[in-house]
């Protein structure tokens, strides 16, 4: 096995290893932490495939776009962090209310 | 043999990484070990030969994404401050909801399914390599992946910039608490501050100019000019009240902004959105990238500041 | 005349002009209103442009940057898009004709950057003709959506946005991550090279499951429809009908698009999947709208049982494709009508009444006629009762149904109905009722009835244009051209 598909692999794993994360934790900023873990495997696939060129340079396309992913993941956190922290100055708990349903 | 070993280490120390951060039961701990898992990222994109990459993941996956997480951390805990129950590490404690176990089954399917699909793919594909290196020449810069990001894939980067806007925008309609002056800075941090920032406007400067023909650009270089604003904002520094209106928002408008004016004129005149003519592709690389790097340092720096910048000359 | 209309790229404007628009409304908040009202109306003529265009030339076709897929990105417009494009500019104007009244000073510096690049997004999402753009326009979309679910910053409303947000954020890196295999099994991101490429392997298979499950998380199919409910009923009532009436859709739009020109041909039993969640989604979706003591939870979880219908016509286009395929968009643009109508009338009887609980509405349904008279229209075709878009909609299914024996499906169909029509009731009653309690009562500008009721007349008007909507989506035949037209 080469070292493309090894990462490929570890890109799988983070990425269920983020869900899981996400899935069974209750605080928020773990769960932005799980996201931004997932995020990393989905990236990292993207990249480590993107070296079957058989060449020296692997294909840039992907490349292009995990900085594209970066930005977006960068994002996506400062707002969800805000949000974290003005739910929690409204509710003193900085995890999601069960069921805000009435 | 020693290099699959080295990449096997990486790989497992990613994994290793990536679950304590997730498991730690202490919340600083858990974003200490985050930062950790970043750098290593950094490492495995240049093991994958992806510099470009790299860089990104050093100044904005790894920092200033853990700048963001320990700032939201450290307001986390002072707005708990006076309650005795809240922030006590009992409560910050990985709680979870039901059975651990309970969810990791169904996940290790999908790892197993997964796995097997990005084992399945063939062991060769140029991908894209073979279009992009037919048209580099003409797309106006040597690196191709700042060509694909500003010249055929231009259009996503324009969104992407507006995607940054976004949270920005979100961030201040929120009313974000904007950063505070609690503590004073300190002798240290403010020496370090007036010591690095020229080093970093320099190395942005550098990365900007250096991403037509090797690893870098405006995204590098924008995290880059947007850590030294961090570190200027943690040092103490604040805007002059008369640039925080209009000027500032000159500055984070200016990237989408100006891709859109250039995709519109070159509609104009070439016939195709944000289509270059190769003799004007680099210069107007450059000019794009210059201004976007400019606008990703502001907005970067803002998104760590929280709140309005006016909002803080209100408190004070 | 006519070679003017038809060389100005209205395409291109579409996306263009909304994203100046956004950013010259944060860089001078004192004009956004009139800005954003002036573009919004710019953006129906544009669509109007564009399907003459359309209709002259045919599809519509912007090789960005010039190079052409599968190098660069390609937009694309047939009729199916022009649709979903024509849909959204409407509805469009009328939530900026509601919200000029609406929001009040500070509110309104906030509001209108970000609906302005939604609608950029959205617009860009329809034209987009390529994968990996299509996520960055759902990024661009759904955090500017979440900004403005959490606008008014009360409890619920960010708590709802929370969930919202990380329900988008994980459905669009499932759906990067599908993207990632299929760029990598087949070597292209454009929908039209891949149409080609594609062939059934596992890779194909998992990339189906992980944008499947990304898209129908976004577009709330039961059972991943946990976050609409609390998202859209907290938000501002222009925001919650923008996000019912526009954001569901654009995900399901990328499905459809996805489903018809990959990975529908290639067979297999996830339409049938799509049938089931769809089936159950109505039930579900119309007992929890019937349960709602409050009014926007119960319009919300309307959504939920209407999205159900959408995902009906999967199992049925396998073999009667075009039909069942008109059903679904025909559903989705009467719907896009009608709960906007219904989310700006439930958000003048809350400003009105100061509140929202259905028990206590009655003197507001009788003081406010004219949006009593939107949401009944608007109910009419969520019901799916003549002379309706609704109508034409659930008729259209429940034809294909019929004719395939399908007696299930048709059972849901009317039952749906039914149902719906107990929760519109629910709310419409108290306009018979006698009014006994004093509300406090605060004035509801003409403008904001209008705008909703305006929207209701639009979902009944499309109950009588079956004809040349139909024959507009046939454009490009973007449902596969192997069948004749009915």
């Amino acid at each position: 096995m080469s070292t493309v598909f090894l990462y490929a692999l570890v890109g799988v794993v983070l990425f269920s290893l983020g869900l899981y994360a996400l899935i069974v934790h209750a605080h928020l900023l773990r769960k932005i932490l799980a996201i931004n873990v997932m995020g990393s495997g989905v990236f990292l696939v993207l990249v480590a495939l993107a070296k079957r060129t058989g060449e020296d340079t692997p294909d840039p396309v992907p490349h292009a776009m995990v900085i594209t992913g970066i930005v977006v993941a960068v994002s996506a956190t400062a707002l969800a962090l805000t949000l974290m922290l003005k739910l929690t100055a409204e509710t003193g708990n900085a995890e999601l209310p069960e069921d805000s349903r009435e | 043999m020693l290099q699959w070993a080295l990449d096997a280490l990486l790989g497992l120390g990613l994994l290793w990484l990536a679950w304590c951060a997730l498991m730690s039961p202490n919340l600083l701990k858990a974003i200490v070990l985050f930062v950790a898992f970043g750098l290593l990222m950094a490492l495995a994109w240049v093991r994958l030969d992806a510099p470009d990459i790299a860089l990104a993941e050093a100044a904005i996956g790894a920092g200033l994404t853990g700048a963001l997480l320990l700032a939201a951390l450290a307001r986390l805990r002072f707005a708990y401050a006076d309650e005795e129950t809240v922030g006590s590490p009992a409560q910050e404690e990985a709680k979870v909801r039901f059975p651990q176990w309970l969810p990791a089954v169904p996940l290790l399917l999908v790892v197993a399914g997964l796995g097997y699909v990005v084992l399945s793919l063939p062991p060769y594909a140029t991908g894209l390599s073979t279009e992009v290196t037919a048209n580099l020449e003409s797309s106006g810069v040597s690196n191709p992946v700042t060509a694909v990001l500003l010249n055929f894939r231009g259009y996503d980067t324009l969104l992407e910039l507006v995607v940054l806007l976004v949270a920005l925008l979100g961030v201040w309609s929120l009313d974000g608490l904007a950063l505070g002056r609690e503590t004073a800075p300190g002798p240290v941090l403010d020496t370090l501050s007036r010591f690095l920032t020229p080093v970093f406007i320099l190395v942005a400067a550098y990365l900007l100019w250096v991403g037509a023909h090797a690893p870098g650009g405006a995204f590098q270089a924008g995290s880059v000019l947007g850590a030294a604003g961090v570190l200027l904002l943690l040092a103490g520094w604040r805007f002059r009240a008369g640039l925080t209106e209009l000027p500032l928002r000159l500055v984070l408008v200016a990237g989408p902004g100006a891709f859109v004016i250039v995709a519109l004129v070159t509609m104009l005149m070439e016939g195709q959105l944000l289509e270059y003519s190769p003799e004007q592709a680099s210069i107007l690389i450059l000019f794009l990238e210059t201004t976007a790097t400019f606008s990703i340092g502001a907005t970067l720096a803002a998104l760590f500041f929280g709140g309005r910048p006016q909002d803080d000359k209100e408190h004070t | 005349m006519g070679t003017v209309i038809t060389k100005i790229p209205w395409g291109v404007l579409l996306i263009l002009l909304p994203l100046m628009g956004g950013m010259a409304c944060f860089l001078w908040p004192r004009i956004a209103k009139i800005l954003g009202l002036v573009l919004t109306f710019v953006g129906v003529l544009s669509v109007v442009g564009l399907g003459w265009q359309i209709m002259s030339n045919g599809v519509y076709h912007h090789a960005v940057g010039g190079w052409g897929a599968p190098l660069g990105i390609n937009l694309y417009a047939d009729g199916l898009s022009l649709l979903m494009l024509a849909i959204t500019a409407l509805v469009g104007f009328g939530i900026s004709v509601y919200s000029s009244g609406y929001f009040e000073r500070q509110h309104s510096t906030r509001f209108w950057p970000l609906w302005l690049l939604v609608l950029a997004a959205l617009n860009a999402l329809f034209l987009s003709n390529d994968i990996f753009n299509l996520y960055v326009t759902l990024e661009v979309m759904g955090l500017a959506a979440v900004a403005l679910a959490a606008l008014t910053g009360s409890r619920d409303a960010l708590s709802g946005a929370m969930r919202y947000l990380l329900a988008n954020l994980l459905g669009s890196l499932s759906y990067l991550f599908g993207v990632a295999l299929l760029y990598h099994g087949f070597g292209s991101v454009d929908i039209t090279t891949l149409a080609v490429q594609v062939k059934g392997s596992p890779t194909t298979w998992a990339a189906l499951g992980l944008i499947g499950a990304g898209l129908v998380l976004k577009t709330a199919l039961f059972p991943l429809h946990f976050w609409l409910p609390p998202a859209h009923a907290s938000a501002p009532a222009p925001v919650s009908a923008l996000l019912s009436a526009l954001v569901v859709k654009a995900s399901f739009y990328i499905l459809l698009r996805l489903w018809l020109e990959i990975f529908g041909p290639l067979g297999g039993d996830v339409d049938t999947l799509f049938g089931v969640l769809g089936a159950v989604a109505v039930l579900w979706g119309s007992l929890q709208a019937l349960r709602q003591t409050r009014l926007k939870l119960l319009v919300a979880y309307s959504t939920v049982a209407q999205i159900g219908y959408l995902f009906l016509a999967f199992p049925l286009a396998m073999s009667a494709g075009v039909m069942a395929w008109n059903a679904a968009v025909y559903l989705a643009l009467s719907h896009a009508l009608a709960k906007a109508a219904m989310f700006l009338a439930t958000g003048n009887m809350l400003r009105f009444g100061g509140h929202d609980r259905i028990a206590d509405l009655d003197r507001v349904v009788q003081r406010l006629p004219l949006t009593a008279t939107a949401f009944a229209l608007a109910g009419v075709s969520i019901m799916g009762l003549p002379p309706s878009g609704g109508f034409i909609g659930k008729w259209l299914l429940l034809e294909v149904a019929l004719a395939q024996g399908q007696w299930g499906l048709v059972v849901i169909i009317v039952l749906g109905g039914l149902l719906a029509a107990g929760y519109v009731f629910k709310v419409l009653g108290q306009a018979f009722t006698q009014a006994a309690v004093m509300h406090e009562s605060r004035a509801v500008p003409a403008s904001m009835e209008w705008a909703a009721l305006l929207l209701a007349f639009g979902a009944i008007l499309l109950g009588f244009l079956a004809t040349p909507v139909l024959s507009l989506v046939g454009i490009g035949s973007p449902f596969g051209a192997h069948e004749v037209m009915p």
